[in-house]
């Protein structure tokens, strides 16, 4: 069995290069095969999708070379590289290779963004055998701003090279083992860190702690999320920037209208009406959003003679995305969005927490236990009664109902049992996705159908796309009706008696109803 | 995964120097690639500076119980990596003449690989016999230099009708055959070549030169274009590629 060694090591204080090369002169029989300044910048996504998935992107630029790498942030050892004189911004970009491959489905529809680039000296040495072969590499990085750093290469076939190469780096030469990569130390001198976005909603109550102050802080962080996400909807760096801003409006819009005893009625009606008219304005975009990342699905769906037939449909579709992206921009630099978020902000500030009832003050646990139990149960009473023959309009209902208890379970998911709370969110979300696909599939079929009459009436419309639109919609109409099919099947899962008896264990107890 | 085998029944065609500069080449361009010295001469494995030796010799490696990614070496190159010799690949037609399906078992052995590797270039002894057989039903290319000269053209008939022969076998395998160690100086090289190509118009169009840069491998050890970018040879050697790299897609 191979020895597991660690590759990456830093210098003490008193160690430069030289010395360094120095000594191992004494040591081994090496080769310095290059010596170059390099600029080195690392690459993620917003939301840190590389890094999560413990992987690296460094984009390394020299004076005769220039190469992407993806690399494990834990052992160093590189994943794949290719040599590249600029970054695509999204992995379809990319020329096919492993790379591409690998960042594909890592990143999927989210963009590579520039996080910090560090300046530094790179010393390549060879280390060689009794043939002269190289068995091992060492890979010396003085970076002008952090203590320099050494990583070994091992040479495959060459495991007991690396090994004696790890013991003389620690042993005789006095080296640090490091196991974080230099990506936290560079943010950490620009004041971020990893992890610093997620869309993912984290939030720590005390059972006992006032439901007012609870549902600020609730508030408090979707605001963030909407203003973080806010330059990147502008600059439509990509389609998940509008994503998690349009979700965060959602929760809030969810939030005014599930947790109305927090702020006064007027208050709640005045927000209610902005966060659905921000809503709104973000739609045109999303949709177009979503029917050209599925441009491709709906290209594989048909025979492959057909495809190409249906580019006139993107070139449609990218148009009119570029004209509803012109009207968020506008809407979202006019005064109407940036007085009342700003004023939604202040309100937040303000807003002393100060709750409804004199005697006893309501308590996020007993609050999120009345709503989340009321809603599951409409949830439960809407779904039951749903038949083969219900009209689609109850589904549509339902899918809603699923939505509000989702996100009120996210929002409050930390006062409960983490396991059980999982458990429960991994069935819910299987009913709402039928039910999603069930939406999805007949609003992409009638806007197929609208899109085709606009082609048509601006003359740029062959009947050869026509025909792929109208297969298109046969197809959607197949998988439309599959979806209501499987949703009896996925209700029935959600409704199980074991998950039954943990909602009712679980948020029953504050309810009148659920004693 | 692609597999191309440098093969001719005849020996001192350039063979070893066709493999390893190919491999180089796709190496150099970043795709994942594996030489297999199966000549149990070692000559890749020299080149390589690899010591030609594979633990439990031909027995363990046909018999696939130890996997061939466990024996594989990595060159000084980057994305080019070695699987050795072993003098005991002599006796690699009696071991797989002990074996069931004894020519589809380099196939076999070859497919994990196939995650992890882009082409392998399977370098072959001379001769023809049952691991002949076994690499022509593992290969997609089979790549034949000839030397100008009589005898090693023989060779390509004799090649061609064994394929023929096996032809619902090896109906994947393409051959590729051209000229290698030519020396334009010689008349009869030049002549034979002439002649050769007009009866022959499925020929390469390529010709690699008899040149002392290439037999300077010996000496640097190490493929031709890990020391010289520019001349006939290396030339000669990327058009080589790029004709194979076509005929891939």
């Amino acid at each position: 069995m191979m020895t597991k060694i660690a590759l990456s090591f830093e210098f003490p204080d008193n160690l430069n290069v030289e010395k360094f090369i120095t000594k191992l002169n004494k040591k081994i029989e090496y080769k310095l095969v290059s010596e170059h300044y390099m600029q080195k910048s690392f690459y993620d996504s917003f939301d840190w999708r590389l890094y999560n998935a413990h992987v690296l992107c460094e984009f390394n630029q020299s004076k005769n070379d220039s190469s992407l790498i993806l690399k494990n942030s834990t052992t160093a050892d590189n994943i794949a590289l290719i040599k590249i004189d600029q970054v695509p911004c999204f992995a379809n970009e990319f020329n096919r290779s492993a790379l591409a491959y690998k960042l594909a489905n890592l990143l999927e529809m989210r963009a590579l963004l520039p996080l910090t680039t560090l300046e530094l000296n790179v010393y390549k040495l060879n280390i060689l055998n009794n043939d002269q072969k190289t068995v091992a590499r060492l890979i010396i990085e003085d970076y002008w701003q952090f203590r320099c750093r050494v990583t070994i290469q091992p040479i495959k076939g060459y495991h007991k090279a690396a090994v004696n190469l790890h013991q003389l780096l620690v042993n005789s030469l006095s080296l640090t083992v490091i196991r974080k990569p230099i990506l936290l130390a560079a943010l950490k001198l620009q004041g971020r860190k990893v992890n610093d976005y997620s869309s993912k909603l984290n939030l720590q109550f005390d059972p006992d702690m006032p439901a007012g102050k609870a549902v600020k802080r609730i508030y408090k962080t979707l605001l963030k999320t909407i203003q973080i996400n806010e330059q990147g909807v502008i600059d439509a760096i990509d389609s998940e920037f509008l994503h998690d801003f349009r979700v965060a409006i959602r929760r809030t819009r969810s939030g005014l209208s599930q947790l109305k005893r927090i702020f006064p009625s007027e208050i709640t009606t005045y927000y209610s009406e902005y966060f659905a008219w921000l809503g709104s304005i973000t739609s045109l975009t999303r949709d177009m959003n979503v029917y050209l990342l599925n441009i491709d699905a709906y290209k594989s769906s048909i025979p492959q003679y057909m495809r190409e037939d249906l580019n006139p449909l993107e070139d449609f579709l990218l148009v009119k995305q570029k004209l509803a992206q012109e009207f968020l921009v506008e809407k979202l630099n006019s005064k109407k969005y940036k007085i009342l978020l700003g004023e939604w902000e202040q309100y937040l500030k303000q807003f002393p927490a100060k709750e409804t009832s004199p005697k006893k003050v309501l308590t996020i646990k007993q609050l999120a236990d009345t709503q989340i139990w009321k809603v599951y149960q409409r949830v439960i009473q809407e779904g039951a009664v749903i038949t083969k023959n219900t009209p689609a309009q109850s589904l549509h209902d339902l899918r809603k109902t699923c939505k509000k208890l989702r996100y009120l379970i996210e929002f409050f998911q930390n006062l409960y049992s983490i396991n059980k709370i999982k458990a429960l969110i991994k069935s819910l979300k299987g009913v709402q996705e039928v039910l999603g696909d069930f939406q999805d599939y007949e609003v992409q079929e009638d806007a197929l159908r609208l899109f085709s009459d606009e082609m048509m009436r601006q003359q740029k419309v062959s009947s050869s796309t026509l025909l792929d639109m109208g297969v298109l919609v046969q197809k959607l109409d197949e998988k439309r009706c599959k979806a209501r099919d499987e949703f009896a099947r996925f209700f029935t899962e959600f409704n199980n008696p074991a998950n039954k008896i943990i909602f009712k264990s679980l948020f029953a107890a504050n309810s009148k109803k659920g004693k | 995964m692609k597999v191309i085998a440098t093969y001719n029944i005849k020996g001192g065609v350039g063979k070893t120097s066709t493999t390893v500069n190919l491999a180089y080449l796709a190496a150099k361009n970043s795709h994942r690639t594996l030489v297999w010295d199966l000549d149990p001469q070692g000559a890749s494995s020299y080149y390589f500076r690899v010591k030609p030796k594979v633990k439990g010799g031909s027995k363990t490696l046909i018999s696939g119980k130890c996997e061939l990614n466990g024996l594989i070496k990595g060159t000084d190159f980057d994305y080019l990596d070695l699987l050795p010799a072993d003098f005991s690949f002599r006796n690699l037609d009696l071991v797989l003449d002990g074996r069931k399906n004894p020519t589809q078992r380099l196939q076999k052995l070859l497919q994990p690989l196939a995650d992890e590797y882009e082409y392998i270039f399977l370098d072959c002894p001379p001769n023809i016999s049952l691991l002949s057989e076994a690499i022509f039903e593992a290969t997609d290319i089979l790549l034949s230099p000839l030397i100008p000269t009589t005898l090693s053209l023989r060779t390509l008939d004799q090649l061609k009708a064994f394929i023929k022969e096996n032809k619902n076998k090896l109906k994947n395998l393409e051959l590729i055959y051209f000229f290698s160690m030519a020396d334009q100086r010689k008349k009869m090289h030049k002549e034979i070549i002439a002649s050769f190509s007009k009866q022959h118009p499925d020929l390469l169009d390529i010709i690699i030169p008899y040149a002392s840069d290439i037999e300077k491998m010996g000496i640097k050890r190490m493929p031709l274009g890990a020391y010289t970018q520019k001349g006939r040879s290396i030339e000669a050697y990327r058009a080589l590629w790029e004709a194979i790299l076509k005929r891939l897609i």
